[in-house]
C-alpha cells in the first residue's frame, strides 16, 4: 500500500504472508464458510506471536512496535489480513488495546492486557446500535448505581463476539458517554450469532439486560470517554481501511489476470477498450484508496485532533471505493462471478460489509462536516 | 571559452545588475502563466524590451549553450539565478514566452541543425523570436499522428497549407514550431515533418478562439501556402514523429500538464462551499453536508494521490508516463464530478448574479472549465489506454491505420466498416 516502507516494515508483511498462507490461506477460509466455525484458537495466539497484538501497546505492557510507529506496523498487518480475506478480531482487539493501555483512571488491567497481547483472550468493540446507529452510545444505555453500574439495552455487528472473553462497550447515560470493559459471560450478557453477509468473518448481536458492573469496569472517565471514543474510532477506520485495500488489491489483481487469460472474440478480454478503460479506471480507484489509506495511518498515528477527520475521509472514500471496485470487478468476471465456487463473492461480501462496518461513508462524510465545525 | 566563474562571485554579480536593472518583488507572489486574458501583442512590448536587457547583460539561457546565445554555464549556475530572481519582476513573456524557451527551444536544441539554432536560439532568448507549438489540428488531437497540414517542397522551399488549433499566446507570438505531412503514401508516423513558421508570413491568419466561457487563450491558425525556406526544417525529413515525442517528453517533465488547482486541503473544506451553503441557507441539510464531506474528500484524497505518485516514481518499476496518467486521469475525473455537485449544492443561486458580480460568476465559469483536463493534453481516453497499457500490461487495440499509406487510410476512413 504504502510504497515507502522500512526494511523492517517488510519483513513485518513477509513473514505475516508466510504465517497465513500455511495456516489460513483463502482455501482454508472457504472451509470454513458456513461451519459456523471461526478459525481454531491456535491461530489467534500464533499471529499474537508474530506481533499481532502487541503494536499498540507499551512495552511495560508487554508489547511494542516494529517501526517506532505501531500505528503504520498495525496497517501493514491489516493489509495482509485483508488481501487473504482472514477472520478474527484483528480491528477491534488492537484498538481495545490501545484505549486500555492508555487507560490513565488507576484500574490495573495490566493481566488483561497481557492476556490479549498474547492472543490466550479475545476482544470485540460492542459499537453499532440497532438501526444502523454508529454513534458511540447507540443502543445500550448505562445507569449509575450505589457501588458500580448497570447496562441495558443490545449492540449489532459485534466482530467474532462468540471468541471474545471481554467485551469493550460505549454506552449512552445520564452525565453522557460511558465506555465499559465487560466480561463476555458476565449475567445479564447474551452474545447470539447472527446469519453473515460476509462468509468470511462471524458478525453477533449483544444483549445486555440488568448487567451490573463494578465502578472498576469503567474504562477512562466520563471526561475521558468522549475523546477516547474519538480516537478509537479513528484507528478502527483506518486498519479497516488497510484491511479493505487489502482484499480491493487481491481482488483486482485477479481480476486484471482474468482479463488477460479469458478469450471471446479471438482475443483477450482485456485487450477491448470497453474493458480496458474500466479497468484502468478501476485501478485508479485503488491507487487513491491506497493514497488516502496510507494519509490516514500517517495522521492518526501521530494522532492529532485533525488526524479524526482525515481517518473518517479515508473511510468514507474507500468505503464508497470497495463496492465500486467489486461491482467494476463482477462485471469483468461476468457469469463465473455468479457461481458458489468461485472466490469473487467472497471479496464482495467481504468489501460491501468493509463499507458499513465503522460507520458507513455518509456517516463519515457527516463526520467530516461536524469535525470541521460546519 | 572562458574559465566557469566561481558561483558565489557569479551570483553577487548578477544580484548587483537585478539591482539595478530590475524592480524588486515580494519572492512569494504567484507567476501567472495562465490566462493572459485580453491582452494585445503590444502589452508585450515592455517585457519583451526588458528580457532583450537580461539577455545584452548574459542573464538569459545561463546554461545554455554558448555557441547559441547562451552562457555554457552549468544547471547550477541557472538555478541559483533563477532562485535569487524571484525577488525580482523578470520579464513576464506570458504563455507564449514559456512555450518558446521550454518545449518549442528545447526540442530544437536536440533536433536542429548547427545553423538553424545558430539563427533562431539567440533571438528567442532575447525575447525577440517568440515560438508557439502549431501542433493540434481541428481534426487531429488524440490522434496527432493523423494530422493533415501539408508541406510541398517547391525549389528550395516549402510550401504549406491547413490549419492549427489550441494554440495559446499565437496573437502575439512570431513563429510556430508546427507539425506537417511531407509524405502522403508513407504510413501516418513516418511522414511528418517539423518546420518554423513566421507568424508574420504571408498566407498566415492567426485568429483567437472564444472559448464556452466567453474567453480568449487559445488562438486558430489558417495556413494558405505559407512559403518556408528549406533551412526552416526542423529536424530530418520525414522523421517528425521522433522530434514530436522528444517534445511531449520534455512537456511531461517540465509538468505543464500537471492539474494542480486544487484548493489546499490540509487546512479543511474549501470555505467557497461552506460559504455557498451557507448562502443558499443549506448548513443544517442533511443533504448539502454530505455534497461538502464527499468533495473535501475527493479533494484530500486527490492531493494524496500526488503523494503517493511522487512515491511511486521513486521506487516502482512501472513506466513514469503511465504512472503520470493516474494523476491525469484523475483530474479529468474528479474535476467534472466537483463542478456538477457545487452546482447541485447552489440550488440554483450560481445560475444567475448581477452584472459585474465576478464572484457570482465563479461557479458557473468553473463548471464551464471543468472538462478543461478530461480533454485536453491527453484526453481521459488516452489515460485509460496509458494507464492500462504501460502499467496494468494490457495489450493494444488493433491498429488499423498505423502500417497503411496515410492517404490510403484517409481515402477509406469514412466508409471503414470494421471488417476486412
Amino acid at each position: 500500500m504504502d510504497p515507502l516502507l522500512s526494511d523492517d516494515q517488510h519483513l513485518l508483511r513477509e513473514t505475516t504472508e508466510r504465517f497465513i498462507e500455511k495456516s489460513l490461506p483463502l482455501a482454508s477460509v472457504r472451509s470454513l464458510v458456513g461451519s459456523g466455525d471461526g478459525a481454531d484458537e491456535a491461530y489467534r495466539s500464533q499471529g499474537a506471536e508474530l506481533g499481532w497484538f502487541a503494536l499498540l501497546a507499551s512495552e511495560e505492557l508487554g508489547g511494542g512496535s516494529i517501526s517506532g510507529e505501531g500505528v503504520a506496523d498495525a496497517a501493514v498487518l491489516a493489509e495482509v489480513r485483508g488481501w487473504f480475506l482472514q477472520p478474527g478480531a484483528f480491528v477491534d482487539t488492537n484498538v481495545i488495546i490501545e484505549t486500555l493501555a492508555n487507560d490513565t483512571s488507576g484500574v490495573d488491567r495490566s493481566e488483561i492486557v497481557g492476556s490479549l497481547l498474547s492472543g490466550e483472550a479475545g476482544a470485540s468493540w460492542a459499537l453499532a446500535g440497532p438501526g444502523g446507529a454508529w454513534e458511540g452510545g447507540a443502543g445500550l444505555h448505562w445507569h449509575p448505581q450505589s457501588d458500580g453500574f448497570r447496562l441495558d439495552g443490545r449492540k449489532t455487528l459485534v466482530v467474532e463476539a462468540g471468541d471474545a472473553a471481554w467485551l469493550l462497550t460505549t454506552a449512552e447515560g445520564p452525565d453522557g458517554l460511558a465506555q465499559f470493559l465487560v466480561a463476555s459471560d458476565a449475567p445479564g450478557v447474551t452474545i447470539t450469532g447472527v446469519e453473515c453477509f460476509d462468509l468470511t468473518r462471524r458478525f453477533y448481536d449483544v444483549e445486555f439486560k440488568g448487567v451490573e458492573l463494578g465502578s472498576d469496569a469503567q474504562v477512562g472517565t466520563l471526561a475521558t470517554a468522549p475523546p477516547a471514543f474519538d480516537r478509537q474510532l479513528a484507528l478502527a477506520s483506518v486498519l479497516s481501511t488497510a484491511e479493505c485495500v487489502g482484499a480491493m488489491d487481491h481482488l483486482f489483481e485477479l481480476t486484471l489476470e482474468y482479463s488477460k487469460d479469458r478469450i471471446a472474440f479471438g482475443r483477450p478480454i482485456g485487450s477491448f477498450q470497453a474493458v480496458k478503460h474500466q479497468l484502468a479506471d478501476t485501478s485508479l480507484n485503488l491507487e487513491m484508496s491506497k493514497a488516502a489509506a496510507t494519509a490516514a495511518v500517517k495522521a492518526v498515528q501521530v494522532g492529532d485532533q485533525a488526524s479524526l477527520e482525515v481517518a473518517s475521509i479515508a473511510k468514507s472514500f474507500v468505503s464508497d471505493a470497495a463496492v465500486e471496485l467489486a461491482h467494476a470487478c463482477w462485471q469483468n468476471f461476468g457469469g463465473i462471478a455468479y457461481t458458489w465456487e468461485h472466490d469473487f463473492h467472497l471479496f464482495l461480501r467481504r468489501l460491501t460489509t468493509d463499507a458499513s462496518l465503522y460507520g458507513p461513508a455518509a456517516f463519515h462524510r457527516e463526520r467530516i462536516c461536524q469535525l470541521e465545525g460546519f | 571559452m572562458s574559465a566557469i566563474p566561481n558561483l558565489e562571485e557569479y551570483l553577487a554579480e548578477a544580484r548587483t545588475w537585478l539591482e539595478q536593472n530590475l524592480e524588486p518583488k515580494d519572492p512569494r507572489e504567484p507567476m501567472r502563466v495562465r490566462g493572459v486574458g485580453h491582452s494585445s501583442p503590444e502589452d508585450f512590448l515592455p517585457a519583451r524590451a526588458l528580457q532583450k536587457k537580461l539577455y545584452e547583460a548574459g542573464y538569459a539561457g545561463i546554461s545554455w549553450p554558448a555557441e547559441y546565445g547562451g552562457q555554457g554555464l552549468p544547471m547550477e549556475y541557472q538555478r541559483a539565478f533563477g532562485t535569487m530572481a524571484r525577488s525580482f519582476r523578470m520579464p513576464n513573456l506570458g504563455v507564449a514566452g514559456g512555450t518558446s524557451m521550454g518545449a518549442c527551444a528545447q526540442t530544437m536544441l536536440k533536433h536542429g541543425s548547427d545553423e538553424f539554432l545558430q539563427r533562431h536560439i539567440p533571438k528567442m532568448l532575447s525575447g525577440e523570436e517568440l515560438f508557439v507549438q502549431l501542433f493540434s489540428e481541428p481534426g487531429a488531437g488524440s490522434d496527432l499522428a493523423g494530422i493533415t497540414t501539408r508541406a510541398v517542397k517547391d525549389g528550395e522551399q516549402w510550401v504549406l497549407t491547413g490549419s492549427k488549433i489550441w494554440t495559446s499566446g499565437g496573437y502575439y507570438a512570431d513563429y510556430g514550431m508546427c507539425l506537417a505531412r511531407t509524405d502522403w503514401d508513407a504510413p501516418k508516423h513516418r511522414g511528418l515533418t517539423w518546420f518554423a513558421v513566421s507568424l508574420k508570413a504571408d498566407g498566415v491568419t492567426v485568429q483567437p478562439i472564444r472559448e464556452i466561457s466567453g474567453e480568449a487563450e487559445f488562438c486558430q491558425e489558417f495556413l494558405d501556402e505559407v512559403v518556408v525556406p528549406e533551412n526552416d526544417m526542423i529536424g530530418e525529413l520525414n522523421q517528425g514523429w521522433s522530434v514530436t515525442q522528444t517534445m511531449l517528453l520534455i512537456e511531461r517533465s517540465s509538468g505543464r500538464d500537471d492539474p494542480s488547482f486544487l484548493p489546499p486541503v490540509d487546512t479543511g473544506v474549501d470555505p467557497k462551499l461552506v460559504q455557498l451553503a451557507e448562502q443558499v441557507g443549506r448548513s443544517q441539510d442533511p443533504v448539502a453536508r454530505q455534497i461538502i464531506g464527499q468533495i473535501h474528500a475527493n479533494d484530500y484524497v486527490r492531493v494524496k494521490l500526488g503523494d503517493r505518485i511522487s512515491g511511486l516514481m521513486r521506487t516502482g518499476d512501472k513506466p513514469a508516463a503511465g504512472i503520470a496518467s493516474y494523476w491525469k486521469l484523475a483530474a479529468g475525473v474528479h474535476d467534472p464530478i466537483r463542478a456538477r455537485l457545487i452546482m447541485e449544492l447552489g440550488q440554483g443561486v450560481p445560475l444567475s448574479w448581477e452584472p459585474g458580480d465576478a464572484a457570482g460568476e465563479r461557479v458557473g465559469i468553473e463548471y464551464l472549465n471543468s472538462r478543461v483536463w478530461s480533454i485536453a493534453g491527453g484526453s481521459n481516453e488516452m489515460q485509460r489506454n496509458s494507464i492500462s497499457e504501460k502499467v496494468l500490461g494490457l495489450p493494444r487495440e488493433p491498429s488499423y491505420d498505423s502500417n497503411r499509406p496515410f492517404n490510403e487510410v484517409l481515402r477509406e476512413a469514412h466508409s471503414w466498416t470494421g471488417s476486412e
